[in-house]
């Protein structure tokens, strides 16, 4: 398969992206978040396969539509983050896999990078260049509003803004990443990077830029991979993200 | 001017899902001043502190802080993922507003430079009360809250940072609020004491305020005795 050069650079900054933004998530135990609120993206993309505009849009909305149903459940019940997407994101797979034509079904679990546009794939790069500035310029908040809740409210960082920003840089990451490695594999761009990372780094600096590397050169290496062998991209990308994270066990112990 | 009280704290009350936590508090604190707050386990003392930091909202009453005040906060407990990649350098970097520099705290606390490069995972519990000790004092606070531990204490840990303290208010001039359970902090340091059992059971100078009255009403009758025959 013959992969445009743009949706390789397209990629790689997506992939460094979802590095990034993984590295931040697994501070805050919220792996399991990302990876059921990328399902939560699936009726809209079938909205948009079965009434003909880009489903990355519909994607987008859903997104957006299942952070705003979180926030209201939140405050509404106080049940846990966690257990409410538990909720949406079955909903959601279910609801999706329902309208979602059966041939295209494989793709849009797994990824088509052959259905993205030159047009697409450049957007895709400059919202993903937006996510990594926007996360490195809040970094310092982002992080220790993690890593010590109570310091940050007592340094005047407001709390909910932050979770409200951190739920936004995931579900534009997803959003960006998706039509790559598809709504069932997001996880290997956010959050194998990001704990193969967390095992193999000393600092922080280290840990943030290991995790936007693996998850970059995954994405490269599986793209690479896609066009030499016919394989679909985003199982080749994860498979190569987790063997890294495998061999990363081998690493001497800090 | 610099006669108004670094914090008027006036008729402050919490409440949790209708249950009152505290009820009732004024105090203030001036510029230099050490103000204990003692009271037993479970008496709302860390509430009291959260509430005045923002960090908890009050049902009723009023805060005020001396316009542009420099707030340092060392909290009760500070959990790090076993986990976490980051060295003490640059968890000192993560505070916002640095006055002074990571190197200029470490010397503050009487700890060597290599300290900056140790992994914050890798500190026992007494250790990472005085980087976060470092840590509240990277901004040059006019006054310091302290929160003191009530599990993993190691008593020498703690005769340190209160040692550590009482050296950083010597030299800097530096208010301190004190939250504690042990007495013997009160009468060593505090030039004020608030006891606190939800309701404000004393507040004044140690010598006058605690009496055998109000350690009763505090701690119960046999610690009001062990502690009034001492």
């Amino acid at each position: 398969m013959s992969i445009p050069f743009i949706v390789f650079i397209s990629g790689i900054v997506i992939a460094a992206a979802s590095g990034l933004v993984g590295s931040l998530l697994t501070l805050r135990k919220m792996t399991l978040l990302s990876d059921a609120l990328s399902h939560v993206a699936l009726p809209g993309i079938a909205l948009g396969i079965v009434f003909h505009f880009t489903p990355l849009w519909g994607g987008v909305a859903f997104l957006f539509l299942g952070i705003f149903l979180i926030r209201v459940i939140e405050i509404r019940t106080k049940l846990a983050t966690e257990s409410i997407t538990g909720v949406l994101f079955v909903t959601a797979l279910a609801v999706g896999a329902l309208i979602i034509p059966e041939q295209e079904l494989l793709e849009t679990f797994f990824g088509n990078v052959q259905s993205i546009s030159y047009g697409a794939a450049i957007i895709q790069m400059f919202v993903a260049i937006l996510i990594i500035g926007v996360t490195l310029s809040f970094l310092k908040q982002l992080t220790l509003t993690s890593i010590a809740p109570d310091l940050a409210t007592a340094s005047k960082i407001s709390k909910k803004n932050i979770e409200i920003l951190l739920l936004v840089l995931i579900a534009t990451t997803i959003a960006v990443g998706i039509s790559f490695v598809g709504v069932l594999l997001m996880s290997s761009l956010l959050i194998v990077p990001a704990v193969t990372a967390k095992n193999l780094a000393k600092t922080f600096k280290g840990f943030i830029g290991i995790s936007m590397g693996i998850s970059a050169f995954s994405l490269f290496a599986g793209l690479c991979t896609a066009s030499i062998y016919s394989v679909n991209p985003g199982l080749a990308t994860v498979l190569i993200s987790s063997g890294i994270f495998f061999l990363s066990l081998f690493a001497p112990m800090k | 001017m610099h006669l108004d009280p670094l914090l008027s704290v006036k008729n402050l009350s919490v409440t949790f899902h209708e249950n009152p936590v505290i009820k009732h508090i004024s105090f203030e604190i001036h510029k230099e001043e050490v103000l204990a707050v003692i009271g037993p386990n479970g008496a709302g003392k860390s509430v009291l502190l959260k509430t005045i930091l923002g960090i908890i909202e009050p049902s009723a009453g009023s805060i005020e802080w001396f316009p542009g005040i420099r707030i340092g906060y060392l909290p009760q407990r500070f959990h790090v993922d076993m986990y976490l990649p980051m060295t003490v350098g640059e968890f000192f970097d993560l505070k916002p507003r640095k006055i002074l520099t990571n190197e200029a705290v470490i010397r503050l606390l009487k700890l060597e430079k290599s300290w900056l490069k140790k992994k914050l995972a890798h500190l026992s519990s007494g250790q990472l009360q005085r980087i976060l000790l470092a840590w509240a004092l990277l901004d040059d606070p006019q006054i310091l809250l302290f929160d003191e531990p009530t599990e993993n204490v190691d008593v020498v840990g703690q005769e340190s940072i209160y040692t550590l303290l009482h050296h950083l208010q010597d030299a800097t001039g530096l208010s301190l609020i004190l939250v504690s359970h042990d007495l013997q902090v009160v009468y060593k340091y505090a030039n004020n004491v608030l006891c606190l059992n939800e309701k404000q059971v004393c507040y004044g100078e140690p010598k006058e305020a605690l009496n055998h009255e109000t350690l009763t009403k505090l701690f119960g009758e046999h610690t009001a005795l062990h502690h009034h025959h001492l």
